[in-house]
């Protein structure tokens, strides 16, 4: 008996002080759906003349002004439309994916969600097709390139709100003094790394990010401008081709042999961007966020170019693009217009150049892509960077897994695994 | 007196009165959502976070076929055994000192509370500033000394990081065993001592045959208490290294947090959880059972 009373006890220990324990991780400090439903009217319902229809969002946090950003924009959304009641919930990148999945499992699915992937959504048959929730007038304005991006079985299920694009970044004093251009092949990149080196060897020639946070894109740098990737045309998982092998081979050679920060597994790009401002950093790969960055941060003589490609072979810069989706709540005619209606207001030019310049990203739409050039000369070169950017096969629903799975590959390379070897076991893992 | 059976009837039932608000709120707050990771472990989850259906043991399954949990396991037992033995090594030593008549004491002892007092996200991030080859405080401090010329990579392989996030633990753990000892020692009557002075005894004869014996008891309940926090401890390796590189530094609960919301293998993600937790009820059952035993005795 006593030994049974003791089984119980301990169980009743450990369950308290898992869950005590639990505390500690970030998921437990996400907030739970913080916002209430919509009370929207039941689905086979009209919704009366004289009363609200609610519109309920999830958009994800880009930085300190979003927020504000949309608490302005649904007091002007709803002085304008007398019917519609928006609430729209800011969620840090850190809980969002915690919140959206603990808001489905409860059946309190957002109508919009703003965030960067929906395979998985899709999956599920939660969505939307795009074309039944964004009007023809807005879903003319987005390029057919962002469009591609969101299909799956020839449907589109997502429109982008926004994109950013990657370019190398250069200390234009640092290579100056030594002696060096820019490098635009990877035998160039090596021989600017090693004269920069020459030249002070407590500067990291290049900045790399291998960590979890962005390791992937650290691979598509290499592997996109070197003729592989992550598929081919007919959308084929192609991990384990030769053109990867050498790309990961090669990155991981710059980091061995000492031309790059000496700890890319655990520094970000933000630290990276960091060093950059400092001139600890000569040269890296990065978003068009890190000019304001740089500017407010120290104002180094930095210069963009092109991503190094693997002698003449095409290059692409990485394109990163955001998505808003609509999730698949029964909705009656009065709702789905309140819907659309808020999309439509969300894509008019005026507003829409403003949440674009407000965080730095890049535009989505043409119309959106002139207001910002205007507004923003320097962005004009970043939209042609855009235009030709590649971007993630997001698309696909073992997305998730290639991406932890070629970072996995890089970080187990820089301990001294086989390139080949792990990458055929990548591919095999995902393809079969 | 009245011993009527109605009146029998509620005395009896009082002490469970007493306890029902608790037993509530435990229920509602944490036995429930224990047994919803049970039902997903169990269960075939859709990255969206649908529960599809029973899936059986197949997460446990693919958990225990994936090459990387070894590795974690490894990783989570000689994390959770390094911190807690040597913090307890190091608590009680420091305990000893601060149950000494001293100058100053209260200040001292204030001080040792301080790691306790800070959020563990705090105390990471300051020991990865430390550490840090280009801008650390370790670095500028030896070279401010003049006992290093040039920066030196106090992290240069995955072990030395794991080494760094285990000081790191014992640092924050520290203060927890110092005052459960402490608390022990002042219980110590002093004649003991006394006696054992006069006897002959010197200090590590006292140390082991009179300190240790009567201090273990609360011991034993901090070093219990300590391998369940340790063992489900996040924020430090997290902070740190995220569990990089290649898993090198991942703990069972950083392995599981990247299984939920990096992979969105949530079914994975709690079976990984339901093996945890069976591992430390193994552990609290065994010191359980022998304290009560020994109660018994």
């Amino acid at each position: 008996m006593k030994k049974l009373i003791a089984l119980l006890l301990a169980l009743v220990m450990v369950i308290g002080l898992v869950a005590c324990g639990n505390n500690e991780a970030p998921a437990a400090d996400a907030p739970e759906a913080e916002a209430p439903k919509a009370d929207a009217p039941a689905a086979d319902a009209p919704a009366a003349s004289d009363e609200k229809v609610t519109v309920t969002m999830i958009a994800a946090q880009y930085g300190n002004e979003t927020a504000d950003w949309w608490v302005g924009f649904e007091e002007k959304f709803e002085a304008a439309n007398n019917g519609i009641d928006l609430v729209v919930d800011v969620v840090s990148w850190n809980d969002i994916y915690t919140v959206v999945n603990t808001r489905i499992a409860n059946g309190e699915a957002p109508d919009l969600l703003n965030i960067d992937v929906f395979a998985d959504y899709q999956a599920d048959g939660l969505l939307l097709p795009a074309e039944d929730w964004v009007s023809e007038e807005t879903y003319a304005k987005f390029f057919p390139s962002f469009l591609e991006q969101s299909i799956v079985d020839d449907v589109v299920w997502a429109v982008p709100d926004l994109a950013s694009a990657r370019a190398l970044y250069y200390n234009a004093d640092i290579l100056e003094a030594a002696g060096v251009e820019v490098p635009t092949t990877w035998e160039e990149l090596k021989t600017v790394c090693e004269a920069i080196k020459a030249y002070d060897a407590e500067i990291y020639p290049w900045g790399v990010d291998m960590t979890t946070d962005e390791g992937q894109a650290c691979f598509a740098y290499y592997a996109w401008n070197n003729g592989g990737g992550f598929v081919d045309e007919e959308g084929n998982w192609t991990l384990n081709s030769a053109e990867n092998v050498e790309a990961v081979n090669y990155i991981v050679g710059l980091v061995k042999d000492g031309l790059t920060n000496t700890d890319p597994t655990t520094e970000t790009r933000y630290d990276l961007q960091e060093m950059f401002a400092s001139g600890k950093v000569a040269m890296m790969i990065g978003p068009n966020q890190i000019s304001k960055y740089c500017e407010a941060n120290g104002g180094i003589n930095y210069g963009i170019a092109s991503l190094p490609t693997n002698g003449d072979k095409a290059g692409a810069s990485v394109g990163v693009m955001d998505r808003i989706m609509c999730f698949d709540n029964g909705y009656t005619d009065a709702e789905m217009a309140a819907v659309t209606a808020v999309v439509d207001a969300f894509y008019d030019d005026e507003p829409y150049a403003e949440w674009v310049l407000m965080e730095d990203f890049l535009p989505a739409t043409s119309s959106g892509n002139e207001l910002c050039a205007q507004a923003n000369p320097g962005m004009a070169a970043w939209i042609d960077v855009i235009g030709s950017a590649k971007f993630y096969p997001a698309a696909k629903a073992e997305w998730a897994d290639v991406k932890l799975g070629v970072i996995d590959v890089l970080q187990q390379v820089l301990l001294g695994e086989d390139a080949q070897t792990m990458l055929d076991d990548l591919q095999a893992d995902i393809a079969g | 007196m009245n011993t009527s059976k109605p009146y029998t009837l509620v005395r009896k039932a009082e002490p469970y009165l007493w306890i029902l608000p608790s037993i509530i709120l435990m229920s509602i707050f944490i036995i429930i959502p224990i047994g919803f990771v049970f039902r997903m472990a169990f269960s075939e989850v859709t990255k969206a976070g649908l529960v599809k259906g029973f899936a059986g043991i197949e997460n446990f399954a693919k958990v225990l076929k994936s090459a990387k949990f070894g590795l974690v396991l490894k990783n989570t037992i000689v994390w959770t055994i390094m911190v807690v033995v040597l913090s307890t090594v190091l608590g009680f030593i420091l305990a000893l000192l601060l149950n000494n008549e001293f100058k100053g004491r209260k200040i001292a002892r204030a001080i040792v509370v301080f790691p306790w007092a800070t959020t563990l996200v705090i105390q990471a991030s300051v020991w990865k500033f430390i550490i840090d080859i280009d801008y650390g405080a370790l670095n500028t401090l030896l070279k401010t000394l003049g006992i290093i010329s040039s920066n030196v990579n106090w992290t240069p392989t995955p072990e030395a990081y794991f080494g760094w996030e285990i000081a790191c633990g014992i640092f924050v753990t520290i203060p927890f065993v110092c005052f459960t000892a402490l608390s022990g020692l002042q219980s110590i009557d002093s004649s003991y001592y006394e006696a054992a002075t006069v006897d002959g005894a010197g200090y590590f004869q006292q140390l082991f045959n009179i300190t240790l014996p009567l201090v273990k008891p609360s011991l034993t309940v901090a070093t219990v208490l300590n391998i369940i926090y340790v063992f489900n401890s996040f924020p430090i390796v997290w902070t740190i290294t995220k569990g990089d590189p290649a898993s090198r530094t991942d703990t069972l609960v950083t392995y599981l947090y990247k299984l939920a919301f990096y992979n969105g293998k949530q079914g994975e993600a709690a079976a990984v959880s339901v093996i945890g937790f069976l591992i430390l009820l193994v552990c609290a059952s065994v010191y359980m059972v022998s304290t009560l035993k020994k109660g018994e005795d």
